[in-house]
């Protein structure tokens, strides 16, 4: 059973009722029997003083007896006559006084026979009596067996009387033993209504405590809600089903655009703020609400008094209190400014796909539409070159090579700049790669050239890492491409490819990384190297160090690296001195 | 149907394009009757035509105007009188969005369009002499795109 405060309480009544009607069951019968045992010596009393009657009352019968047979005169025969009397009486008395079927009655019985014969005896010595003789014999022995007869009364009157004292004593004890059992019992009862009385004070007392506790906290939880309401620009509040009752928050009231309880709550009320178009769809709701007894997440708008449009969600929970009342508790949040940034992140969402439509779109001008006049040049200067190169001038030659050369350049510019745009960032081509099969690639990828300077390439072996494989290829082809192009006169190239593993904060340019385990993947050559000062420079789109006619290139090829780098999160670096080497450095992140 | 004779077709829009290809085939000495579309309205018409020959190899470039090239190879391959038709991509993108979709759609070969004369002539050699039924088995996007 669960015992809730209403049951200890109940719990507690019953307990008390019961011993109260305990204490009143045994004060009855303590009474009772007191009253019982006063009764029993009172009857004592009163057979006690029957019985010394019923002897006074025969011995003036006799001594008025004893008077007639002295002096014949019947003036004393009064007493005795009125001693007869009042001796029957004293017998009926007794009769109703002493109990049925006991050993007094038995005892009464013997008296009243042994009582009969006395006056038997005192009837025959009466017509003994005889005027001249004042004692005859006959006489002598009936006032003899008088004597006799009178003893015997004697005795049952003892036997009566001990009887009867007996009997007394005996109730006495039984009514002592009971009298000393009461206070006790009393006594005892008393403490134990005393302890339940004080636990009972006890209990209250802490339930009042706790209660009290309880109420503090709910004062500053209320207190809490307001705040939590104001910063967090919701309401609450709180429908009583079948009061059809409701209670609002002081800010929902706010986020309604009123002042905390300027109207009575209702449902009707509460529509008249919602958005005319909003008004069938939240009807639509809350009737389902009401049907499956829950709110689902709802939106819409009101309209505030001054005419501002909010945006609010609500929420809503059927819960039952102590009663078994049905009470729907809700939320409802201002979602306004939610909404503004959705929809301002919506628009920036549809720009951004605008702008990488026309991106793509480029992409295609650069790799179709730019390519296609620059094919045909390239096309037809082959063709004169092929078909009409002996019937050129000499300067007519020289100029279709010029022409050839510049279409060349044009070619390599237009690829370059299309590898350069289409070197995007896309999660799902990451995958785990082993590096030294990307530098075998890139080495293939360049072999011509790297046979032809008799270029010796050295590197450590090198982990499996998280990369855009096509991307990291391209990156070594561009570096060690660079080494190669770059190479000294005469010198043939070394280029050594290291790799090691490094913590951000021990690495200048990585302090401020969140990412704390770096491989640092270092390319050094022997080649022209270049100014320090131009570190930063070479990774610039379309910036050249060179000219054109020293060393060919469009510019872009470091900064695509520099673009790959960035899509992987890395950073890299050059370093160089002029007529010893360069060194590239690429630091990518190793998550563990 | 001559079966000393190779029945080639080319669709493309440009002019210089199509003397190129014309020149090349003359150049290269091989038995062939060359014909050639401005867009893909007129040579659709034509295959349609059920009076004419069919090619047996087919050029197709992509950028056309009225049909593009990608149109045809679908209209094409979705019709069982060309079954056997051979079909070569021939466009100046490279783009793997093309290249993508027109394995996907059935195209037998995919050719960039060269910058050279002399190339031009090895690549169309090499196309007319292909052993197409063996190529075809085999074929898979690695091979799909013509590299010389």
């Amino acid at each position: 059973m669960n015992l809730t405060p209403n049951n200890y309480l109940k719990a507690a009544f019953g307990i008390g009722l019961f011993i109260i009607l305990c204490i009143g069951g045994f004060t009855y019968k303590h009474i009772q029997s007191l009253s019982e045992s006063s009764k029993t010596v009172k009857s004592t009393y009163s057979v006690s003083s029957e019985l010394a009657k019923i002897l006074s009352n025969l011995k003036q019968a006799e001594s008025g007896h004893r008077g007639f047979l002295l002096t014949s005169d019947s003036i004393f025969l009064d007493p005795y006559f009125s001693g007869v009397t009042q001796l029957k009486e004293n017998l009926g008395r007794l009769d109703t006084l002493v109990p049925e079927n006991t050993d007094q009655r038995k005892n009464l019985k013997k008296l009243k026979s042994d009582i009969e014969k006395r006056f038997s005896i005192f009837k025959r010595s009466f017509g003994l009596v005889d005027d001249k003789l004042i004692l005859s014999e006959d006489l002598l022995y009936v006032l003899h067996e008088g004597k006799m007869s009178m003893d015997q009364i004697r005795k049952d009157l003892v036997n009566m009387q001990d009887l009867e004292s007996r009997l007394m004593a005996e109730s006495q004890v039984k009514n002592e033993k009971a009298m000393d059992l009461t206070p006790l019992m009393f006594f005892g009862i008393l403490i134990l209504t005393l302890i339940l009385l004080l636990l009972a004070y006890a209990k209250m007392n802490k339930d009042l405590m706790e209660l009290k506790d309880t109420n503090d906290d709910l004062v500053v939880f209320k207190k809490l809600t307001q705040q939590a309401e104001k910063i967090s620009h919701s309401g609450t509040w709180i429908w009583y089903v079948e009061e059809d009752e409701f209670y609002y928050s002081d800010n929902l009231f706010n986020l309604l655009g009123v002042e905390p309880n300027s109207f009575e709550p209702s449902l009707e009320k509460f529509i008249g703020f919602v958005h005319v178009d909003d008004r069938e769809g939240l009807g639509q709701q809350i009737n389902k609400m009401i049907k499956e007894e829950d709110l689902p997440l709802v939106t819409f708008r009101i309209v505030q008094p001054d005419g501002t449009i909010k945006h609010l969600k609500a929420f809503g929970k059927l819960i039952e209190n102590a009663f078994e009342e049905k009470q729907l508790i809700g939320v409802t949040v201002d979602a306004t400014e939610e909404y503004e940034n959705f929809k301002l992140i919506e628009q920036r969402n549809q720009e951004l796909e605008r702008n990488n439509k026309e991106l793509s779109a480029f992409n295609y001008v650069t790799s179709h539409d730019l390519q296609e006049p620059l094919r045909k040049i390239q096309t037809f200067i082959s063709r004169l070159e092929v078909k009409d190169k002996d019937n050129l001038s000499e300067a007519g030659n020289i100029c279709v090579e010029k022409i050839k050369s510049a279409s060349a350049r044009m070619r390599l510019l237009i690829d370059d700049l299309l590898q350069y745009s289409r070197t995007n960032k896309t999660e799902s081509d990451f995958s785990e790669t082993n590096m030294n099969m990307l530098l075998e690639s890139a080495k293939q990828e360049l072999i011509d050239s790297i046979e032809e300077k008799e270029a010796v390439i050295t590197s450590q072996n090198l982990p499996t890492m998280d990369v855009i494989s096509f991307q990291i290829q391209q990156l070594f082809i561009n570096i060690i491409g660079n080494s190669l192009k770059y190479s000294r006169e005469g010198v043939p190239p070394k280029i050594d490819i290291k790799h090691e593993e490094v913590i951000s904060s021990e690495v200048e340019e990585l302090k401020d990384s969140f990412i704390k385990h770096y491989h640092k993947i270092s390319i050094k050559d022997n080649g022209i190297g270049f100014e320090q000062t131009y570190a930063k420079k070479i990774f610039v789109l379309f910036n050249r160090l060179h000219g054109k006619t020293e060393y060919s290139g469009t510019g872009i090829g470091l900064a695509i690296c520099k673009k790959i780098v960035d899509n992987h999160n890395g950073v890299i670096l050059a370093e160089g001195i002029p007529n010893v080497g360069a060194k590239f450095i690429i630091y990518l992140p190793y998550l563990k | 149907m001559n079966s000393d004779y190779i029945n080639i077709a080319l669709a493309d829009d440009d002019e210089d394009d199509r003397l190129f290809f014309t020149d090349a085939f003359e150049e290269l000495k091989i038995k062939s009757k060359v014909s050639t579309f401005e867009d893909g309205i007129e040579l659709m018409e034509f295959l349609e035509n059920s009076n004419n020959t069919h090619p047996d190899l087919l050029f197709l470039d992509l950028n056309m105007p009225k049909k593009s090239g990608l149109e045809c190879l679908v209209e094409i391959k979705t019709n069982d009188r060309f079954k056997n038709m051979v079909i070569a991509i021939y466009s100046t993108s490279s783009s793997e969005m093309d290249i993508e979709n027109t394995f996907v759609q059935g195209a037998n070969i995919y050719i960039k369009k060269p910058n050279n004369f002399e190339t031009l002539k090895k690549v169309l050699s090499e196309v007319v002499t292909t052993n197409w039924q063996y190529h075809t088995n085999g074929l898979n996007k690695e091979n799909f795109l013509l590299r010389l």
